[in-house]
């Protein structure tokens, strides 16, 4: 007596696949947010309260096209400079060390604890003592992104040195390896490991500390630059360079990301994403 | 058979017979807590390819009786259970409950204990049990009294005051479902319940389980891969086939099949699992 | 005390005193060997002294209140907000796809990025802070908020639909209780990045607080006062994560 009645179909009218549904809400999304920019723009536009300078997306992109053209690469490339000296110091003095400390049962009691005290300070309250130190140049930034990055990646170190899994220890024993085989073939790929994850993990925090070492240094690079064009009230030219900043961040974490993966497939690990 | 009405009774708990009639007694007595599941289809989408779990599902379950589902793993029989319970909407076909089609999302007549016991971590057992009752409108008094008292009828009284994260596997399920029991449902959802715990553990559970379903006698729909349990606990069983699944057979099951030391459960076995694909012996 | 507790207290406390013992050591040291003045590196019982000094000092106080009201007021927005937007992202699918490219990218805006533009809208008063800390905030608690209601186990929400809680009570009363330890911890995180955003932010420019204080402080190379102030940051930031942690355990930890 009764067909098939549809009683309310899972599935809508018109069916998309799922990723081009969410891509398509995603860019409805960011239209949303330009158009309500926009708005904004035009409604502070006449004297309308404290943020009475807000230019429009087209503004801003106009800002970044002529950034582009002219010293965008130059202060690109000295902020990047700055960043990788800084986070390859940090990284490779947060492996070293973080083995040792790892390893050794009395050389990490003893000094770990002053390790985990200092890390909540995060390297951006140093900027000051930075100066006083090394002045405004290029030591006192790599100074600051290598401490950043050091304060991330030890964790890591330590972690990755002493936890070798239970199951490799009992493989290594049964193939009756010494001391410095196990040192070479655990403990050194394993800490390795660690640290190339964690070194993905301190990308964004070292990124945020060159920025704020160059707004206070303000001698080169892109902070400098964010600095000069605040002093001459240039808004677009702000948001334009915090656009590039952003964007370098973005492409380095992306970059990153894929290298991890390519290189350490089996340890995608999502406690330990940045946030 | 006679229908409760909603409002609440003071104790000691009434069995259903003393409940008064309601406009809904009006109803064919035939079709009063009757489950009739009648050409269900449903499909869902997985990693972006369609999946069709069930395929014309129709089956009736008469009023007060247990239908236990069996089939191959995965083959849609928890898909079946949401679908009557509303948590899902059929891509096709329809579900009807004492004559009305089952509505989604909330259905104050059935209740429903899931494979996971799915208790609130942050709430004591007693408070678990409680909450149901309250969402339906209970006086926080009156849902304490009853879910201590349904509690009291699965056996952990004295575990109303413990948090979930200090139950076993066994006392977590027996939680749920008394949670499922205290909401007087007229149809009781059972989703492999009694899976997630040891062998020992499920043979006493299915020996409580007849006892609490005599109090109201509600229709129980009870999902389960084990066919001995089916045949212990059920009035019929539901067989289904491979995914995308259908009714391969109703199975009957009477009293003198429940012996387990008879040649009648024997038979009862042998036919099922035949009827499921699965022969009884092991040849060496 | 037998003599395992006793070897096991030993390890546990005096093994890190020696640690800082030897970096007060190589500190000294590092003074005396090199011949540095105090501009440079002032010696550990300068920095003690000073910190002692500044502690009975009001200006000090002042500016200690300011930097933490700033924080403090950011804190709550940036939270509240957080919460709600992060929830309504991991309740409602269609909403979280079409907000998530927008939050993803201005998540790679760092908080200090803005910190120029704040100033010359907000100049140096409290409110371009507040503003910067309930950004910096924000953008940790959407994001954990958003990924802890979306990983409540799927059979709690099948309950609660059961029970006949609707979807409104369902995510106030299971999703956001079920995600509270993990949105606890973020609440942490977030107290970090909000305290460091306030101290950067006056750092480049605030007419008051505590980085007003260390910068004038480094201008003039009062080494002592810089030293001081950043072990004052630590100790501060410390204390709230303390603080936080441990009202997060109390109302919100289950486990």
């Amino acid at each position: 007596m009764a067909t098939i009645a549809n009683s309310g179909a899972a599935t809508p009218a018109v069916r998309l696949s799922p990723r081009v549904g969410a891509w398509l809400l995603g860019c409805a999304g960011a239209l949303v947010a330009l158009a309500v920019w926009t708005l904004l723009s035009q409604l502070l536009a006449h004297g309308g309260g404290v943020i009475n300078r807000l230019p429009t997306p087209l503004a801003v992109a106009r800002k970044l096209v002529a950034y582009a053209g002219k010293d965008l690469a130059s202060d690109l490339l000295a902020s990047l400079h700055v960043f990788a000296v800084g986070w390859l110091v940090g990284a490779a003095s947060a492996a070293l060390i973080g083995l040792v400390l790892g390893r050794s049962d009395r050389l990490g009691r003893t000094f770990l604890p002053i390790v985990e005290a200092i890390r909540p300070v995060s390297s951006i309250a140093w900027v000051p003592l930075a100066i006083v130190w090394f002045g405004f140049g290029l030591t006192s930034k790599v100074f600051l992104v290598g401490l950043a990055v050091f304060l991330v990646v030890i964790v890591y170190a330590v972690d990755g040195s002493r936890r070798v899994p239970a199951d490799l220890e009992r493989t290594a024993t049964m193939l009756g390896m010494n001391d410095r085989q196990r040192f070479v073939s655990l403990v050194l790929p394993g800490t390795l490991s660690e640290v190339l994850i964690g070194s993905r993990v301190a990308l964004m925090s070292g990124w945020g500390t060159v920025i704020v070492a160059e707004l206070v240094a303000a001698d080169s690079g892109l902070g400098a630059h964010l600095i000069a064009v605040e002093q001459s009230y240039d808004v677009p030219a702000i948001m334009a360079t915090m656009i590039c900043f952003a964007a370098t961040g973005f492409a380095m974490n992306a970059a990153f990301t894929w290298a991890e993966r390519r290189m350490l497939p089996w340890r995608h690990d999502r406690e330990r994403e940045a946030t | 058979m006679k229908v409760q009405t909603e409002t609440p009774h003071p104790s000691p708990l009434p069995a259903r017979g003393e409940s008064e009639h309601s406009a809904v007694a009006e109803r064919n007595d035939a079709q009063r807590g009757e489950l009739v599941v009648e050409r269900v289809f449903h499909r869902y989408i997985s990693a972006g390819r369609e999946i069709d779990v069930l395929h014309d599902v129709s089956f009736r379950i008469e009023p007060g009786h247990v239908a236990c589902v069996v089939g191959p793993s995965g083959c849609g029989k928890s898909t079946l259970l949401g679908l009557a319970a509303g948590l899902l909407r059929p891509s096709g076909g329809m579900l009807r409950f004492d004559g009305a089609p089952v509505a989604i999302g909330r259905n104050p007549h059935l209740g429903m204990a899931f494979q996971q016991p799915g208790l609130f971590p942050w709430m004591s057992v007693r408070e678990n049990v409680a909450i149901g009752l309250r969402t339906r409108g209970q006086t926080r008094r009156d849902a304490r009294r009853i879910a201590d008292e349904f509690l009291d009828t699965v056996g952990l009284a004295d575990f109303r005051d413990a948090y979930p994260s200090q139950l076993s596997g066994g006392m977590a399920q027996r939680v749920g479902i008394a949670r499922a029991l205290a909401l007087r449902p007229r149809l009781l959802l059972l989703d492999e319940p009694f899976a997630a715990v040891d062998a020992f553990t499920r043979l006493k559970l299915q020996q409580e389980f007849k006892a609490l379903l005599r109090l109201d006698r509600p229709t129980v729909l009870f999902v389960t891969h084990d066919v001995p349990e089916a045949i212990a606990l059920g009035d019929v069983i539901v067989a289904m086939t491979q995914r995308p699944a259908s009714v391969q057979r109703i199975i009957p099951v009477a009293r003198e099949d429940r012996d387990r030391a008879s040649p009648a459960y024997a038979r009862k076995l042998a036919e099922t699992l035949a009827c499921l694909g699965v022969t009884s012996d092991i040849q060496d | 005390m037998s003599e395992r507790s006793r070897s096991l207290l030993a390890r546990q406390v005096a093994l890190p005193l020696v640690g800082v013992a030897c970096v007060l050591a190589i500190w000294q040291a590092t003074l005396v060997a090199y011949r540095l003045p105090a501009i440079v590196l002032p010696s550990p019982l300068a920095v003690a002294k000073t910190l002692v000094d500044l502690v009975q000092t009001s200006a000090f106080w002042r500016d200690v209140g300011v930097s933490l009201f700033e924080f403090f007021a950011g804190y709550a927005i940036g939270v509240v907000l957080g919460l709600f937007v992060g929830m309504l992202m991991g309740e409602a699918r269609r909403f979280r796809m079409a907000a998530a490219p927008v939050v993803e990218s201005l998540r790679f805006v760092v908080p200090f990025a803005w910190i120029p533009l704040t100033i010359l809208w907000f100049g140096t008063s409290y409110v371009g802070k507040i503003l910067l800390v309930a950004y910096a905030v924000f953008f940790v608690m959407v994001v954990s908020a958003a990924r802890a209601v979306a990983q409540v186990e799927p059979t709690l929400s099948r309950v609660g639909t059961m029970l006949g809680m609707s979807r409104w009570r369902l995510a106030w009363q299971v999703h956001l209780r079920a995600a509270a330890p993990t949105l606890a911890s973020a609440a942490r995180a977030a107290a970090a990045i909000g305290w460091i955003a306030v101290v950067a932010a006056e750092y480049i420019g605030a007419s008051a607080g505590l980085g007003l204080m260390i910068t004038n402080a480094a201008t003039s190379l009062a080494t002592s006062v810089v030293i001081g102030g950043m072990i004052v940051i630590g100790v501060i930031g410390a204390g709230v994560s303390a603080v936080i942690g441990a009202l997060a355990r109390r109302w919100f930890d289950y486990r």
